[in-house]
C-alpha cells in the first residue's frame, strides 16, 4: 500500500488483498451500524455516541435523542462510500473524499480499538495472543490513517 | 456594600443580589471540552481541530497536546446552542467531546 499526495488530493495504491480486506471492514461496519448491532451497555456504543454532558444525564439524553440517528447515518454512508471507492485498485481522492476516508478509518479504529481494549501507553506484545490478527488489523489501520493525515498536511 | 446600609431594605438588597447572581449565572459562557482517549491519533486530532474550527496548525497542535498531556482541553466557547453544535460535529469525527457551562 502506498499513499501519495497529489495537487488535487490523495492517491492510494493498494494490492488486491489489502483492498479486499478494507472493503470488507467498511461494509461490515456499515452493516453493523445500520442494524444497530452495538446495543445499550456495549462500550462501543458509548464510544461512538459519547455523552455530551458529563454531569447532566437529562441534558445528555436530550442531546442523544437529537443527534444519534444522524450520527449513525453519517457513519454508515461514509463507510459505504469508502467501500465503493475500493472498486478501483488505484484510488484517487479529492480533499473532501480524503477527509471522508480519514474519518471512516477512525470509525473502524474506534470500534476495533474499543473491542480490543486499547489503552494509553500499552506496550504489551499482542503478536501471539488469541487476538493477534485483530491487533495486526488495528495497527495497519492506524498506519494507514496516520499516513493519510500526514500526506494531507504536507 | 458596607457603609451603604439604609439605602436599601435588607429584603430588597437580598432580592437584588439574587437577580445579579442569576444574571451572572446566565451570562457565564459555555465551553466545548475534548477529553483524551487511547484511540484517536495525535495527528488526527490536530487535523480535526484545523478542519472543524479553522484553527492554524500551531493552535491546533497546542490544543491537541493539552488534551494528550493534561487529559482535556477547552477547544471552543460561546452560546450553549453553538457548543452543542460543536460537540455534535466533534462526535462525528469520533472525538470524545462534552459541553458544560464555564466554571
Amino acid at each position: 500500500m502506498k499513499v501519495t499526495r497529489r495537487s488535487d488530493g490523495l492517491r492510494l495504491r493498494l494490492d488486491p488483498v489489502e483492498s479486499s480486506i478494507l472493503a470488507t471492514l467498511f461494509t461490515d461496519l456499515a452493516d453493523a451500524l445500520a442494524a444497530d448491532a452495538f446495543g445499550t451497555g456495549d462500550p462501543i456504543r458509548d464510544r461512538l455516541y459519547p455523552s455530551a454532558y458529563a454531569d447532566d444525564e437529562s441534558a445528555a439524553a436530550d442531546f442523544r435523542s437529537m443527534t444519534e440517528n444522524g450520527l449513525r447515518d453519517e457513519r454508515v454512508q461514509r463507510a459505504r462510500d469508502c467501500a465503493d471507492d475500493l472498486s478501483a485498485d488505484d484510488v484517487q481522492l479529492d480533499p473532501e473524499s480524503a477527509d471522508r476516508w480519514i474519518r471512516a478509518l477512525n470509525d473502524l479504529r474506534l470500534v476495533l480499538g474499543t473491542r480490543l481494549g486499547v489503552a494509553e501507553d500499552d506496550d504489551t506484545d499482542h503478536q501471539f495472543g488469541p487476538e493477534a490478527q485483530d491487533w495486526a488489523v488495528y495497527h495497519w489501520l492506524t498506519w494507514l490513517q496516520d499516513s493519510m493525515v500526514d500526506a494531507l498536511s504536507r | 456594600m458596607e457603609g451603604m446600609a439604609g439605602t436599601l431594605t435588607p429584603q430588597r438588597e437580598a432580592a437584588t443580589r439574587d437577580e445579579f447572581e442569576e444574571q451572572f449565572e446566565a451570562d457565564r459562557p459555555w465551553v466545548t471540552i475534548v477529553w483524551n482517549d487511547p484511540v484517536n491519533l495525535m495527528s488526527y486530532v490536530t487535523h480535526v481541530f484545523m478542519t472543524v474550527f479553522g484553527y492554524p496548525k500551531t493552535k491546533a497542535e497546542k490544543l491537541m497536546l493539552d488534551v494528550h498531556q493534561k487529559g482535556r482541553a477547552v477547544v471552543s466557547s460561546g452560546t450553549r446552542e453553538k457548543m452543542e453544535l460543536d460537540v455534535s460535529t466533534l462526535h462525528g469525527y469520533g472525538l470524545w467531546a462534552t459541553v458544560q457551562q464555564d466554571t
